[in-house]
């Protein structure tokens, strides 16, 4: 499992909506300060709902980029060859 | 007359559903064994799968127990906008990870998958029964559902023992014929509704009753401003503290991935990569479950004084209080959709446990799994709608219990998956284990217990359990591989056909 953490570090973004949904939980649940006349618990919990997918993408884009760089190694490894 | 037109939109649309989910099959034949049934041939692209996974996860609780929960207590609700987000977004691991297992040992479904795991066909059979105890009360939660906006939105026309049934009616028209793929091509009728109703809603509500988001924000804060954070109205007495909402949200968080109908999504993709967009779509559709609550609060100053299980009811008082009646069986076909397609899978998803898992084990029919599993299809739905009938039970203490259940399953489905030293005696004594904790915590009134949930207390023991007897325990004689038995971690391999990869992957290690 560890081992899954070093070789694709970005799978740690998937962590972010944990952090922002419960980890600073006790910090955001409160009606103060409001934003455009919103509580702030919403406000905070609608802005981890967006945050969401970025996080997600923020990994998949990751993903791609080790899939490229692999696929130009094997490439080269392949044009010496 | 109001009853008249409503109950024909409702009626046009629900026979349009059933013709939709049959038109699915146009020009697949009847062929196809079970794969193509249970997971619609694992041939559907990334807008099917949105349009499925974002269908199953809005079921009527988002109607009916959200905007319920809103009006009694406010704040907590929201743990269903955060645990589904959070699953969703693991999803993007688990989603590639239980598709490649599947694919690759033709699996349809996690009782397959824990039988192939350990080598033990009688294994899946004993996950199958135990999770259709937790999936029945969900199909009767959608039952109940269906009914009770059927009955409101015809304005009391039709009974509810007759709405019952036909949520059951229309459920089964399609699923048993056409399958995942039927319920696919449903819910994109229904994601389109729900997209445009809710979105109707939240702009309108504030504006007739409210003069405006402004007012209503206004009121809110300073009228009831104890439903605007945790534990919500009630105070400490309702148990939904800040604890709860953490232990809950990542309880079900990590539940939702293995649950046996989100599972049935995943394996329907076409590849994995399908699945990791998904996940990344899929978190924004929560911003949908926001309206519900809202207007759930909204009610508190329209229709002050509801109690009990009419909360439930506080969203539809809202529509039929100040909507026409063509509107009002719009808006009543969007959240009778919202029980058919989750409650279509559900039933799938029991018809493909049984002809897979039990059934199979019978000899006679091993060779007639599809037809098995459709016929387990009306029999568990039947089962449902007589217990609906016979043991009626509030809406969202139903859920809480299937969810606490099944995330039992978790060591046993997905541990096991990517850790080759979990025996199979550790993780059968967590799973018992674990469900014995829960049946204890949960009738006898403790959950939550200590502020944090039930469910999440019994999983731990189950852990403890499992790693306990797995380590004193001698390891599984199983010869097989660890490639055979786990799941990898496919990511980047499987978008190009698996006989192209393989064919490169050789050629390039022929040539180094």
């Amino acid at each position: 499992m560890f081992g899954v953490i070093r070789r694709r570090p970005q799978l740690l973004w998937l962590l972010v909506p944990y952090v922002l949904y419960l980890g600073v939980l006790p910090f955001v649940n409160r009606v103060t300060p409001l934003v455009f006349g919103m509580p702030f618990l919403f406000v905070w919990l609608l802005g981890a709902t967006l945050l969401t997918p970025v996080a997600v993408w923020l990994t998949r884009r990751a993903d791609l980029q080790d899939r490229d760089r692999d696929r130009d190694r094997d490439r080269n490894r392949g044009g010496r060859a | 007359m109001n009853a008249v037109v409503a109950t024909s939109v409702f009626a046009v649309f629900m026979v349009a559903a059933v013709a939709l989910g049959l038109l699915a099959l146009r020009g697949r034949g009847k062929g196809g064994g079970l794969a193509e049934w249970s997971v619609g041939g694992r041939s559907l692209g990334p807008v099917f799968i949105w349009v499925l996974m974002a269908g199953e996860g809005y079921t009527s609780f988002s109607y009916l127990g959200a905007a319920g929960w809103g009006y009694n207590y406010g704040a907590p609700v929201l743990y269903v906008v955060a645990y589904m987000s959070c699953g969703y977004a693991i999803g993007y691991v688990v989603g590639p990870m239980l598709w490649g297992y599947a694919r690759r040992h033709g699996l349809v479904g996690i009782t397959d998958m824990v039988a192939h795991r350990f080598g033990r066909p009688w294994l899946g059979a004993v996950v199958a029964v135990l999770a259709t105890v937790f999936l029945l009360p969900y199909i009767q939660l959608q039952i109940t559902g269906m009914g009770v906006v059927l009955s409101v939105i015809s304005y009391g026309a039709v009974s509810l023992n007759w709405a019952y049934f036909v949520a059951f009616a229309v459920t089964t028209g399609f699923v048993v014929v056409s399958g995942l793929r039927g319920s696919a091509w449903v819910s994109v009728l229904k994601d389109v509704l729900v997209i445009a109703t809710l979105g109707f809603l939240a702009l309108y509500v504030p504006l007739h009753y409210f003069d405006g988001y402004g007012p209503f924000l206004d009121r809110l804060v300073t009228e009831k401003s104890d439903w605007l954070t945790l534990p919500g109205h009630g105070g400490g007495g309702s148990g939904l503290g800040e604890l709860w909402f953490i232990s809950t949200t990542f309880l079900n968080s990590l539940t939702v991935v293995i649950f046996p109908t989100t599972v049935a999504g995943y394996l329907g993709a076409r590849n994995a990569d399908a699945l990791r967009r998904n996940a990344m779509y899929l978190p924004a559709y929560n911003v949908l479950l926001f309206v519900p609550m809202l207007l759930g609060l909204a009610a508190l100053f329209v229709v002050p004084g509801l109690a009990g299980a009419e909360s439930n009811l506080a969203l539809f008082k809202l529509v039929v209080d100040s909507l026409p009646a063509w509107a009002v069986g719009v808006i009543g076909v969007a959240a009778g959709l919202s029980s058919i397609v989750p409650m279509a899978v559900f039933m799938l998803v029991i018809g493909t446990m049984w002809g897979r898992s039990v059934l199979s084990l019978v000899p006679r029919l091993a060779e007639r799994q599809k037809s098995a599993a459709q016929v387990v299809v009306v029999v568990a739905g039947g089962l449902a709608l007589l217990l609906t009938y016979t043991a009626p039970n509030t809406l969202v203490r139903l859920s809480l219990i299937s969810y606490e259940g099944m995330a039992q399953l978790l060591p046993m489905v997905l541990l096991a998956l990517v850790w080759r030293r979990l025996t199979f005696r550790g993780a059968f004594s967590g799973l018992i284990v674990g469900v014995a904790v829960v049946c204890v915590l949960v009738f006898s009134g403790n959950d939550p217990l200590g502020g944090v949930n039930a469910g999440l207390v019994a999983l731990a023991a189950n852990l403890a359990v499992a790693l306990a007897v797995t380590f004193a325990g001698p390891r599984d004689p199983d010869p097989r591989p660890d490639a055979e038995v786990l799941a990898g971690d496919p990511v980047g391999d499987e978008d190009e056909p698996l006989a192209v990869t393989r064919a490169a992957r050789g050629a390039s290690d022929h040539r180094v």
